[in-house]
């Protein structure tokens, strides 16, 4: 569905000066420095894929975007989606994609949600039965009613959302480009749009590419996930690989009765200890959650227990920060 | 083209309903868009009044060429405001212009009609007031050509005004913000039009004959309505030339527009 090899793209910055008479030469004799935000990337995504696309700010997420969805032209590397070539026949690929992106609107501000449904429906030319039956659909999946013939402008932003999801689909797409849904939503808003968009994949074979910052939205939505960092591809495969290779110490924060001995256990680290609860370290991968409770109740009298692992999120802002992925790429 | 034009009056049509949503401010526009205008010529035709005529133009005569490229620029402004640096420059940088290249239209038809300033019927009327009055005094000879030849007239500057916008806008692909520059080419040209152009310095002549040609769309076409002797360099014959200039200059504003758009695609903003 999406073959991209070797795709780079180097922006030409004005080097800024800091002093007046530096911004001054700038206006006349202008320096440049190149950014190359893009550095020979590959990858390719299957049919019916959902693929998070993740990674800190500036390392080449909505540059690799804008070339998906035909916004922006490479400087070198090729990209075939969809049997084509984004940015040389874009009319005829952007019929076949959809796109929401969280900050922007692809609505009419002043119309009704609606009308602004049905200019889209001659925008794209979307025969009239399957206007109304992806219409039919969208409504009761996204609960639409409430709001469909109020204008855009006094939507929340939980409901726009929504309406542009709807909008983003009427149109049959097959590839489908999420940018942020989610952000600024409460835990319910953004609960029912990963439903939605995970029911679309599901029942539609739709490819949806999903960055964001969020790590919920991944954890929830993504069996694979691409991380990119200063724009080189840092990880692609299985989110649950990534997370079995890195993830950190969990814990078992118990509270006990009376405890003999020392309390040093092997492969257990004491991490805190208050006379009623403690909180042990152990990794996961060399000692089993049942050994490591029978180790400790050799010990203990154990009167409760909970066992606390890191967070998806953690795991990979622990990625992130140790810069983890720099050793060779391993695919998964 | 057929499905083109569905498409542009649809979206005209958004905009139209969109600007109905604000009704009142909307009047209130109309209006004094209509008195503003009207006002500058006012003053003009005061000033006449005390010294009869200006380089051989009287009241009337002026009253013809104001009126004409007046409603000529009212009825471009309504037609390419969506091109216009000030308001493109916006959508670029709030990435509407993005949003627009994510839909499988033309894109440059869907500039086109990303804006429609129905307000601007007031600029119109008040062309079309003075530009009847103009008729009146100055006693023109209608002949048959004369009077097929004013539509031409008048599409010719909305069309070559309207290249004037679009290469404007086509800067913004550079800018990304509006430069002061083209607004002083595009207001200001309407401004210079408004009056002979036999009255300005040699070097304005040129400008306005050589680089941006708008002597061809208002000031020659309205010697022959008039029946004025050329005053400037030029054959009689150039009287004729307003819709061949405007034609140019549209092919050329598309020219880089093209161009400007291929920029925009490979840097983005």
């Amino acid at each position: 569905m999406i073959e991209v090899t070797h795709l780079s793209k180097e922006f030409r910055l004005a080097d800024r000066q800091p002093t007046f008479a530096g911004s001054f030469r700038q206006l006349f004799k202008p320096r440049y420095r190149e950014l190359k935000a893009v550095d020979d990337i590959s990858f390719a995504l299957e049919k019916g894929e959902f693929v998070g696309y993740l990674g800190p700010n500036g390392a080449g997420k909505s540059t690799t975007i804008k070339m998906l969805t035909g916004l922006l032209v490479p400087t070198s590397g090729t990209m075939i989606v969809d049997g084509m070539i984004p940015w040389k026949q874009r009319t005829k690929y952007v019929a076949g994609i959809g796109a929401v992106f969280g900050q922007r609107s692809s609505l009419w501000w002043d119309l009704p949600v609606s009308d602004s449904l049905e200019v889209l429906q001659s925008l794209y030319n979307v025969p009239a039965a399957r206007f109304r039956s992806n219409l039919e659909e969208f409504r009761k999946l996204l609960e639409l009613d409430e709001f469909i013939h109020a204008p855009v402008r006094s939507l929340s932003l939980g409901q726009r959302m929504r309406a542009e999801l709807c909008a983003a689909l009427l149109h049959d797409p097959k590839i489908l480009f999420l940018d942020e849904p989610t952000i600024g939503l409460d835990v319910v808003a953004k609960e029912r749009i990963r439903r939605f968009v995970q029911h679309i994949n599901r029942e539609r074979e739709t490819t949806v590419i999903l960055t964001t910052h969020d790590l919920s939205d991944i954890e929830r939505l993504c069996k694979r996930v691409i991380i990119l960092d200063h724009g080189h591809i840092l990880y692609d495969g299985m989110l649950q690989a990534l997370i079995d290779r890195f993830e950190g110490e969990h814990l078992i924060r118990l509270t006990y009765s009376s405890r003999e001995g020392g309390g040093i256990f092997d492969g257990l680290r004491l991490a805190q200890d208050d006379g009623i609860q403690a909180v042990y370290a152990f990794d996961h991968r060399n000692l089993s959650v049942p050994e490591a409770l029978s180790r400790l109740q050799q010990q203990i009298t154990i009167v409760d227990f909970e066992l606390i692992r890191p967070s998806v999120e953690e795991t990979i802002r622990h990625i992130y920060e140790e810069k983890l992925l720099l050793t060779p790429p391993d695919k998964a | 083209m057929r499905r083109s034009l569905k498409l542009y009056f649809t979206l005209i049509s958004v905009q139209i309903r969109s600007q109905m949503e604000y009704r009142v401010s909307f009047f209130m526009d109309l209006l004094s868009t209509m008195l503003l205008n009207g006002s500058y010529f006012l003053a003009l035709a005061l000033i006449l009044e005390r010294f009869g005529n200006i380089a051989g133009w009287t009241l009337g005569d002026m009253a013809f060429i104001a009126g004409l490229s007046e409603m000529g620029f009212s009825i471009m402004d309504m037609l390419f405001s969506g091109f216009d640096p000030d308001s493109f420059s916006q959508n670029v940088r709030l990435g509407k212009f993005d949003q627009m290249l994510l839909r499988p239209v033309n894109i440059s038809l869907q500039v086109f009609s990303s804006k429609f300033l129905i307000r601007r019927l007031g600029r119109f009327l008040e062309g079309a007031i003075i530009f009847g009055v103009g008729m009146g005094l100055a006693g023109i000879h209608w002949t048959l050509a004369k009077v097929l030849y004013l539509p031409i007239v008048l599409i010719s500057i909305v069309a070559g005004m309207g290249a004037l916008f679009v290469m404007g806008g086509t800067l913004i692909f550079w800018t990304v913000q509006p430069v002061e520059v083209v607004n002083i080419v595009t207001y200001g040209g309407n401004e210079l039009m408004s009056y002979p152009m036999n009255i300005y310095p040699r070097w304005i002549q040129n400008v306005f004959t050589y680089l941006i040609p708008l002597v061809f769309l208002n000031y020659l076409p309205a010697l022959y309505f008039l029946d004025k002797p050329g005053v400037l360099h030029f054959a009689p014959v150039f009287s004729f030339a307003a819709p061949f200039a405007a034609a140019l200059m549209l092919f050329l504003a598309f020219r880089f527009w093209s161009f400007g758009l291929r920029h925009y695609q490979s840097t983005g903003t």
